[in-house]
């Protein structure tokens, strides 16, 4: 019987903010700060606790602009003052999914850059048979299954 | 939040598109469709090898193989990857609207002279003035 593990897969965002560090950092801190930015446009924090230090829980009800709650629920695992904070969270009470989120600080010719980057981690019965240990940047993948569709599509329109 | 989607499905195009043989068949099969010899014939691998690559592809719902024709050429099925693709891109969505509006919010809270009820009291020792 192969073991019971599971597969990772990455997404790396990055911004620049025409911000100090320390206020960038901050905004990430605290739940003041997060109910003015945290998710897609229109949504709102109804809900948000948030024990900032590593081991302390997060809970986000996050509210679309059609009234529908998702709640995101998670730990902190790592923080670093200004410079790293790592937390792990699903989504709508799904464990299967789990996303263990790194957003990292630092400077870049007097703004700061931010990186987030994502790892997702399934754990199913289709991941059994997969090849230990693939990671691969999904931004690479997102290209070739763009590749794939937009061949597949024109092979389809040649056919006619 | 997250597209409506089984995440068993999701999962099961991630593991299939794991392989870098199995990324070639579906480039192959992105052309047309082709027997298992033909996709066999550009790798130094035996039929039943890449039959067993062919089984996880047509699992995942990758690839589907006509039951008619005797030679059952695979064909590549473009729904499972539009889907993977979306789920991405909700994720992507998420972070980049989420920096708009932060971007947004940063530049109120170094605004000088605006009262913004949150703002810490370092923001304005640290606001810088435009060039």
């Amino acid at each position: 019987m192969p073991e019971k593990r599971s597969e990772t897969r990455e997404l790396l965002i990055t911004r620049v903010f025409d911000a100090p560090r320390a206020l960038v950092f901050e905004t990430w801190s605290k739940p003041e700060h997060l109910v003015h930015w945290w998710g897609p446009a229109g949504f709102t924090l109804p809900t948000h606790q948030m024990e900032f230090r590593p081991g302390g829980a997060i809970r986000f009800c996050m509210r679309s602009p059609e009234g529908h709650d998702h709640w995101m629920v998670g730990a902190y695992r790592e923080i670093v003052q200004a410079s790293r904070i790592v937390f792990v969270s699903s989504i709508d009470d799904d464990p299967s999914h789990q996303v263990t989120t790194t957003v990292m600080f630092t400077d870049e010719g007097g703004k700061t850059k931010v990186t987030v980057q994502q790892l997702f981690t399934f754990e199913s019965d289709a991941t059994r048979g997969a090849e230990k240990g693939w990671a691969s940047s999904l931004d690479r993948l997102l290209k070739l299954l763009a590749q794939l569709t937009a061949a597949s599509a024109a092979t389809k329109e040649a056919e006619r | 939040m997250t597209p409506a989607l089984r995440p068993e499905r999701l999962d099961a195009t991630f593991a299939a598109l794991a392989d870098p043989t199995r990324r070639a068949i579906l480039a192959r099969l992105a052309t047309g469709e082709a027997s298992v010899s033909e996709l066999a014939s550009p790798f130094e691998m035996s039929q039943p090898a890449i039959s067993k690559h062919l089984k996880v592809l047509e699992n995942a719902g990758l690839i589907s193989r006509s039951r008619d024709a005797q030679w059952r050429p695979c064909r590549l099925e473009a729904a499972p990857m539009k889907d993977a693709v979306a789920w991405l891109e909700h994720y992507r969505h998420f972070w980049e609207q989420s920096f708009d509006r932060l971007d947004h919010y940063l530049r109120r809270l170094q605004t000088p002279n605006v009262s913004t009820t949150n703002a810490p009291k370092k923001a304005k020792s640290h606001a810088r003035k435009k060039k």
